[in-house]
């Protein structure tokens, strides 16, 4: 009996917590909104999974990870000729543009460009792959949505988020995987 | 106001540039390069240019606004006219103005409420400059921000929330880079967690920017580099990660460098 009540108590007081979720999302938004219109607008328009690294802090629990790949993984979109291995001296391009790639901001590349990140994995000799089916889908995917294979990981969707086109995330393979690409000439 | 300091500025820069223009293009190390500019610049004039912009902020702290008051009349947290040391308590709460402030925001109220200046009349250079000049007087002190008015834990929970939210098209957050891959670059650039004293060179001279940077410049750089709009300066964004950053700075016993630093 005396379990059952404490029981009781624990229900209504965790039902209390999760209801008082509320103040702070509100005060939350009240300071976003204080920093201006255009600052709210691009941090109160997280989609679901945004809200989500938000939420577990880029930790997802185990149970929710086979939806949310799944959920990324449906929001890849393929060239219409289906050819996955395009031209690297474009891929070259959209790369290295801050504005769109950025790619090295993260990882290294071509030998040459000297300043790259190292938050990634270094790319440079990235051919050494070959070119099998499955690793240009698997590089196409991945750089086309980072989100589906790995949750809330650093690297940006960049195909999802429209940075680059179908066609364009062909080419960025291309740089990656072709034996002329200076990524991968010795 | 601050002509000398202006003059003596542009020929610093001017000789800058012609220094810059000597420079082999391979990218050094960029504390390495940090030190060797910061010493060109020693060698050359005998001052750095964050001395400029603190002698600029000296004579800007000292002018009389509307109400016939200089900025001695403000209360940074140490009573009226108190410098030494003040910056690295803020943000905190002021009960004057019922909200938790940083040094920045607390300068721009008080030109307001004390000086008598109508917001639009507040130059945005001008609080930098007296940014930089109180955060002087707190040079290789001790970060000391610890929140226990109710409002700055409340900024600090928001800091750490905004930390942590992922947003805009490049999917980013503050935590994402400065937690997980701390101790890595961006590009050239060193990233560092609050663990390990991220926050404790604000304000600063950038040379690459050749411009003087405060703490709030400094977050706007970040936002607009990962592709989400600045948030306006003084506002509630601002000063809740300014806490959550020098609260956990304070945490692991982190020091201020020489106010304001020379970096990149």
């Amino acid at each position: 009996m005396k379990e059952k009540a404490v029981l009781a108590l624990g229900v209504f007081l965790l039902g209390l917590g999760l209801s008082q979720v509320g103040p702070f999302r509100a005060r939350l938004e009240a300071a976003l909104q204080s920093g201006g219109p255009r600052f709210a607008q691009v941090m109160l328009a997280q989609d679901r999974a945004q809200a989500l690294c938000t939420k577990y802090r880029d930790r997802l629990p185990a149970d929710l990870v086979p939806g949310f790949l799944a959920e990324q993984k449906a929001l890849i979109r393929y060239p219409q000729d289906g050819r996955l291995l395009g031209d690297w001296k474009n891929g070259e391009k959209v790369f290295t543009d801050p504005k769109r790639g950025n790619c090295y901001a993260c990882h290294a590349g071509d030998p040459k460009e000297v300043a790259y990140g190292t938050m990634g994995p270094s790319l440079t000799g990235y051919g050494e792959r070959g070119q099998s089916e499955a690793v240009v889908r698997y590089t196409y995917e991945k750089i086309y949505n980072a989100w589906a294979f790995v949750p809330c990981s650093l690297m940006y969707r960049g195909g999802v988020n429209g940075f680059f086109t179908p066609e364009e995330t062909a080419d960025l393979v291309a740089f990656l995987l072709s034996p002329e690409s200076p990524i991968n000439r010795r | 106001m601050g002509k000398r300091a202006f003059v003596l500025l542009g020929l610093v820069l001017a000789a800058f540039g012609l220094f810059a223009l000597t420079q082999q293009p391979k990218p050094l190390d960029p504390f390495e390069e940090a030190k060797r500019q910061r010493q060109a610049f020693l060698e050359t004039f005998g001052v750095l240019p964050g001395e400029l912009f603190v002698q600029q902020g000296k004579e800007l702290f000292l002018r009389k606004g509307p109400s016939g008051k200089t900025l001695e009349a403000c209360d940074f947290g140490k009573g009226p006219g108190v410098l030494e040391g003040v910056y690295a308590f803020l943000p905190r709460y002021f009960p004057d103005t019922g909200r938790v402030e940083d040094l920045e925001s607390r300068v721009y109220t008080c030109m307001q409420r004390v000086q008598g200046f109508r917001p639009q009349e507040i130059k945005r250079d001008e609080v930098r400059a007296i940014t930089a000049y109180i955060a002087s007087f707190s040079s290789k002190a001790r970060i000391q921000v610890v929140p226990r008015h109710p409002q700055e834990v409340a900024m600090y929970n928001l800091g750490r929330e905004l930390w942590y939210t992922r947003a805009g098209s490049r999917d980013m957050s503050c935590a994402v880079c400065h937690d997980r891959y701390a101790g890595q670059r961006v590009r050239l650039s060193p990233v560092r967690s609050p663990e390990q004293g991220l926050g404790n060179e604000w304000p600063a001279y950038r040379f690459e920017e050749d411009q003087l940077y405060t703490f709030e410049d400094r977050i706007n750089f970040c936002y607009e580099s990962i592709g989400i709009p600045e948030p306006e300066f003084y506002s509630e964004p601002h000063i809740a990660l300014a806490t959550y950053i020098l609260a956990e700075a304070t945490k692991a016993g982190h020091t201020f460098e020489e106010l304001p630093f020379f970096t990149r």
